[in-house]
């Protein structure tokens, strides 16, 4: 009795009505279980608008479908998705094509999608390009990769960066703020 | 539309507010007390103090027919407060809980009221005539987390929660004795106590910091900090409803509503103006805002000479004074509520906020 430290105790265990003893995922938004090979196919469909040239479209068929019930590795692949979008659109496209699909119906959420992605990607810049897949020239050294992932990471921050303002100018603060509060996580 | 009326009370955040039924005595919960403020002339003067609380209170509600003032308190107590001729006596209300009281409202009937609390359950208190008493009956069944906000139906029987578990729900607080059988509303007809007529999320699942009634109690509006506000419309009791309408807006969230008539909802919150939302079971807008951008005083930029233009920016480093927003709150509105209603509804409502002003808009 005396080695017993009660300070240790975890005193939340052991009362039934403590809200340690809840389970949390009733309180969030039901969401459907997503297999990690779903979200790749659906990439590869993505992909494939993006190579015809159709990146607002790919845009939106990546914002739609969110694989908000996929494990880490599935989440991970859709966000090197849509940064692949992102990075491929131009600058001067950005305002016009966010202003249409915010016009579009279910814009709204389409466009708080797009802010998860950015501030995920933002989480981790250096990872995603170090992670993706596409290194279609394989004649790199493993020294010049690395460095050269170095700087892409630098890339893709500017990039999601110019997408974070002209995103905030259309969908404005309410954005992030549903960004913080949402418990569907990408 | 008349220029909003601003009273600036002191440099420090209300809590709540609540007027008296002619518009006269204004409470407002600052710190531990509640200060009582009279109406004269165009100003308010502070009147009478109400002291008893030991934490921040939380909730102040004056009963429009009877004049009692029910407040709540971090302190987890509710005071019933009556005027007697040694100034106001307080009663203590046995609310049995173990977390702060974050709320409180009287019930339209004003024989009960409901406190909504930390510890994840509602106290709905009323008088028990033989012990002289108030007592509560806890709501307490699907409630997962700190109830933020309460409120009530016309009928007095049904009562709307907000919780950070990110649910709005309307519950039953029938109690034997004290109410009168209600009336079947889509609500549902049979409604015993802690009966859940409701439960509704909203799309992020975000807290709920606001709900609302609609005049004829047929419609229930809830805000959350998803910066959108939903409303809901039942079809009858143990059936989904005929619609759930959610609208998320540009804005900062809304920390308060309330109803001005069946289409029209009133929102305010971190965006320190209020909004207005206009719909129907069809769907809901946003209308704009209640400011009026031609407000005198605020936005004239005085013409200033290229000599102090310079030297302010040499100074400050910057060309013109910043500091001020250009609404009339100063910061979070906190409450809103109805202020003056006429036939078609409500004309005027009263805000508070963080910034210690009391502010009364025309609509």
């Amino acid at each position: 009795m005396a080695t017993l430290n009660w300070r240790t105790i975890n005193i939340d265990a052991l009362d039934p009505e403590s809200p340690a003893n809840f389970d949390l995922s009733t309180l969030t938004p039901a969401v459907a279980p997503v297999s990690t090979a779903d979200v790749q196919a659906l990439a590869g469909q993505i992909r494939q608008l993006l190579r015809g040239g159709d990146s607002e479209g790919a845009l939106q068929g990546a914002l739609e479908n969110p694989p908000y019930g996929a494990d880490e590795r599935g989440k991970d692949v859709h966000l090197a998705t849509i940064i692949e979008i992102l990075q491929s659109i131009r600058q001067a496209d950005m305002s016009p094509m966010l202003g249409r699909l915010y016009k579009a119906p279910g814009g709204t959420e389409a466009l708080d999608v797009l802010m998860k992605y950015i501030y995920k990607g933002m989480a981790h810049t250096s990872a995603p390009s170090t992670a993706t897949k596409i290194t279609p020239q394989p004649t790199g050294f493993s020294q010049v990769h690395s460095s050269r992932s170095g700087e892409g990471g630098g890339q893709a921050m500017s990039v999601l960066l110019s997408w974070h303002e002209k995103l905030v100018e259309i969908a404005g603060p309410g954005c992030i703020v549903r960004v913080m509060t949402d418990r569907r996580t990408v | 539309m008349a220029a909003p009326e601003v009273h600036h009370l002191f440099n420090h955040p209300i809590a709540d507010h609540s007027f008296s039924a002619d518009r006269q005595t204004l409470a407002v919960a600052r710190d531990n007390n509640i200060e009582l403020y009279q109406r004269d002339g165009g100003k308010f003067q502070l009147k009478d103090e109400l002291t008893g609380h030991d934490k921040s209170v939380t909730g102040v509600d004056i009963a429009p027919n009877s004049g009692k003032i029910v407040t709540c308190s971090q302190d987890r107590n509710a005071y019933v407060w009556e005027p007697s001729p040694q100034g106001w006596k307080p009663t203590l209300v046995l609310l049995r809980i173990n977390r702060a009281a974050t709320c409180v409202r009287w019930a339209p009937s004003e024989t009960k009221f409901a406190v909504g609390s930390g510890a994840r359950l509602i106290p709905v208190c009323y008088f028990e005539e033989e012990d002289n008493w108030w007592v509560s009956k806890h709501l307490k069944k699907p409630i997962r987390s700190t109830i933020t906000t309460v409120a009530w139906h016309p009928n007095s029987v049904l009562l709307a929660a907000g919780s950070t578990d990110g649910h709005a729900r309307v519950f039953s607080s029938f109690i034997k004795g004290v109410d009168a059988r209600p009336e079947a509303s889509p609500w549902g007809e049979r409604l015993p106590f802690n009966t859940v007529c409701g439960e509704f999320l909203n799309n992020t699942a975000g807290w709920i910091h606001s709900v609302a009634f609609s005049p004829s109690g047929n419609a229930l509006a809830f805000a959350g900090h998803d910066s959108s506000i939903t409303v809901v419309y039942p079809a009858g009791a143990d059936q989904p409803p005929s619609a759930v309408i959610s609208l998320s807006t540009q804005l900062l969230p809304f920390m308060d509503l309330v109803w001005s008539s069946e289409s029209e909802i009133i929102a305010a919150g971190y965006n320190c103006e209020a909004y207005r939302f206009q719909g129907s079971e069809q769907g809901w807008e946003i209308a704009g805002s209640l400011e009026t951008k031609g407000r005198p005083g605020l936005q004239d930029q005085r013409e200033e000479s290229a000599f102090n233009m310079f030297k302010q920016m040499d100074l400050k480093g910057k060309t013109t004074d910043d500091t001020k927003l250009k609404t009339v709150h100063q910061n979070t509105i906190s409450t809103i509520r109805s202020f003056e209603e006429s036939g078609s509804g409500v004309s005027k409502i009263s805000s508070t906020g963080v910034d210690g002003r009391v502010v009364i808009w025309t609509l």
